[in-house]
C-alpha cells in the first residue's frame, strides 16, 4: 500500500510540476536513430546479448531488442549504445 | 561517440571472453568502472570487446570471481607501438644517424674555387681563407656570411681590386679581379697635347713630340702644349705626343658647416637574440627578456640549413640589437673654421689624381651666421693639365 502511495505521489508531482519523467520515475530513456542506432539510458544491466537479440534489465520489467548484426558500441553502468539493424523493441512486464 | 584517440594513446586491448554468464561478467565490469566498447558476439559462448590497457589488471581480478575465461587477442595503441619501436631500436638509431650525417655533410664546405687570380694571389687568398676558417670540411654554420668574406678578403689582400664570393651548395666560388692586370700596350693615334684649363706651367716632361710652350708660360684652355707634328718642312711626320705637363691652377672652394651637429652613435650596449626560424615563424631560443633601449638598430644574420642540394625551410637567425644614442657636437667658431678647412681640402683632393699636389691655400672669406660657418678658400694646385687632342689628317697640310 505504501509503495503504491509513493508511486502515486511521484506521478502527481511530475504531472503537475512538469518535471521530466525519466528523472522522476526512473524510467528508461530510449533514443533511436533510424534502425541503426539505439541508445538506452537508465538500464539496470545486461541479461542476454547476442548478435540478434539484446535483453536489458530495467527498474521495472525488461527491454527486449531484436534485429541483427548487433554490436555494443559503448556500455556504461546505466547507459548503452547499440549498433546494428534493429527490427523491434519490446517491453516485457512480469 | 567518443573519439578513440585518447584511448589509442593509452593503449587498447581486445579481449575475448568465453564461458557462461558473459552478460553478468560485462555487468560487473561496467559497475567496476571499466570502460568497454565494441562488444560483439562471437559464436555461441564467446564475446569480443575492447578495453583500455590500464584496466587489464582490474579485468583479471573480475575474471577470478566469474565463470568466464578471458584471452587477449590484439594490442593496439601507442605503448605497443613504442615497444615495437624499442625492439627495432638499432634501425631507428641508424635512420636518425643517417639523416644527421647527411645534414651535417650538406652544411659543410666541400670546395673552394678561385677564378681569375694568378697562382701567387690564389695562394694568398687560400691562406687568408684558411685563416678565416673557410676550409674544406668546416661547417658553414660557423663561417662568416658571404658578404663578410668578401669584405675581409678585399681588405686584407692588396693585390685584388674586387672579389665576388658566391656560395653554391657546398662550394664557394670566388671571382677575383686583380689590380695589376698586365696592361695592354695601347695604340695611340697621332695627337697633340693641349691644355685642359687655365694654368701657369711649372714643370714639363715630354716623352714624345715637340714642346711648344715652356716653363712659367701662361696657358689658356685648349692651347697647344706639345705638338705631335715634328720634322722640318717637306719631311713632316705625325706621331702621338706623350708627356706630362704640370701647371699651377687655381680653385675656389666654398664650404658651409653648421655649428651644431647631431649624429647617431652606438653606445656599446648590445643584446643578442638567437632564433630558430621555421618558414616565416621565428622562435626565440636564447636571449630572452625585453629590449629596453629607446633607440636601437637591429642587425640580423640568417644561416640556412641545407639538406643535400635543397635548402630546408629551417634556419638559424642571430640578431644583434645595438643601442644607439643621439650625440650632439657643438663647435666653437675656431674649431668650426678648422673643420671647414679640412673639409675643403678633402673636397679638392677628391677631384685630383695621385700625383697632384696642393701648393698653397688662402682663406678668402669667412663668416658666421644662422649657426653656420661659411668659408671660402683659394687653392693653388699643381696638376697635370695635358689633354690629348687627335690630329686629323687633313689639318697637317
Amino acid at each position: 500500500m505504501a509503495k503504491k502511495w509513493g508511486h502515486f505521489v511521484r506521478k502527481w508531482i511530475t504531472k503537475n510540476m512538469e518535471l521530466p519523467q525519466d528523472v522522476m520515475m526512473d524510467l528508461p530513456r530510449i533514443t533511436m536513430i533510424g534502425q541503426i542506432h539505439i541508445y538506452i539510458e537508465n538500464h539496470r544491466g545486461l541479461i542476454a546479448f547476442s548478435d540478434k537479440e539484446l535483453r536489458l534489465l530495467l527498474k521495472q520489467g525488461q527491454l527486449l531488442i531484436k534485429g541483427n548484426a548487433f554490436v555494443i558500441k559503448t556500455i556504461l553502468p546505466e547507459e548503452i549504445l547499440l549498433e546494428g539493424k534493429i527490427d523491434q523493441v519490446t517491453y516485457i512486464n512480469e | 561517440m567518443k573519439n578513440l584517440w585518447i584511448e589509442f594513446i593509452g593503449g587498447i586491448v581486445t579481449v575475448k571472453a568465453k564461458g557462461k554468464g558473459i552478460e553478468r561478467f560485462i555487468n560487473t565490469l561496467t559497475r567496476n568502472g571499466i570502460h568497454i566498447w565494441q562488444v560483439k558476439r562471437h559464436g555461441v559462448e564467446a564475446v569480443i570487446f575492447k578495453i583500455k590497457l590500464k584496466d587489464v589488471n582490474q579485468i583479471r581480478n573480475a575474471v577470478r570471481n566469474s565463470d568466464c575465461k578471458i584471452e587477449f587477442l590484439q594490442r593496439t595503441g601507442f605503448p605497443f607501438l613504442f615497444k615495437r619501436l624499442l625492439k627495432s631500436f638499432g634501425f631507428v638509431l641508424g635512420a636518425t644517424a643517417f639523416i644527421i650525417v647527411i645534414l651535417v655533410l650538406s652544411n659543410m664546405v666541400w670546395g673552394i674555387e678561385i677564378k681569375g687570380a694568378n697562382p701567387a694571389t690564389e695562394y694568398k687568398i687560400r691562406k687568408e681563407l684558411t685563416e678565416m676558417g673557410v676550409k674544406r670540411g668546416k661547417l658553414q654554420f660557423f663561417i662568416d656570411n658571404v658578404e663578410g668574406i668578401q669584405r675581409k678578403l678585399s681588405d686584407k689582400i692588396e693585390e685584388i681590386t674586387w672579389v665576388g664570393v658566391e656560395l653554391k651548395g657546398t662550394t664557394y666560388h670566388l671571382q677575383v679581379v686583380e689590380k695589376n692586370d698586365p696592361k695592354k700596350p695601347e695604340y695611340l693615334s697621332p695627337r697633340n697635347l693641349v691644355a685642359k684649363k687655365k694654368a701657369v706651367i711649372v714643370y714639363m716632361f715630354v716623352e714624345e713630340g715637340q714642346p711648344v710652350v715652356s716653363v712659367n708660360d701662361h696657358v689658356k684652355p685648349g692651347q697647344l702644349l706639345v705638338s705631335g707634328i715634328i720634322g722640318k718642312e717637306g719631311n713632316i711626320e705625325t706621331l702621338p705626343a706623350k708627356g706630362e705637363i704640370y701647371g699651377e691652377t687655381w680653385y675656389k672652394t666654398d664650404v658651409t658647416l653648421p655649428l651644431k651637429k647631431t649624429f647617431q652613435v652606438f653606445n656599446g650596449n648590445e643584446k643578442r637574440k638567437h632564433y630558430i626560424k621555421i618558414g616565416n615563424v621565428e622562435i626565440l631560443v636564447w636571449g630572452f627578456g625585453k629590449v629596453k633601449y629607446k633607440e636601437f638598430e637591429t642587425e640580423s644574420n640568417e644561416k640556412k640549413i641545407n639538406f643535400l642540394k635543397w635548402e630546408l625551410p629551417i634556419s638559424y637567425v642571430d640578431k644583434t640589437i645595438r643601442e644607439s644614442e643621439q650625440e650632439t657636437l657643438i663647435y666653437d667658431n675656431e674649431q668650426a673654421f678648422e673643420v671647414a678647412k679640412t673639409l675643403a681640402r678633402n673636397k679638392i683632393k677628391s677631384g685630383l689624381s695621385e700625383n697632384d699636389k696642393i701648393k698653397g691655400e688662402k682663406v678668402l672669406h669667412k663668416s658666421v651666421d644662422n649657426d653656420k660657418v661659411t668659408i671660402s678658400i683659394h687653392f693653388q694646385i699643381i696638376e697635370n693639365i695635358a689633354e690629348a687632342q687627335p690630329i686629323v689628317q687633313g689639318d697637317t697640310e
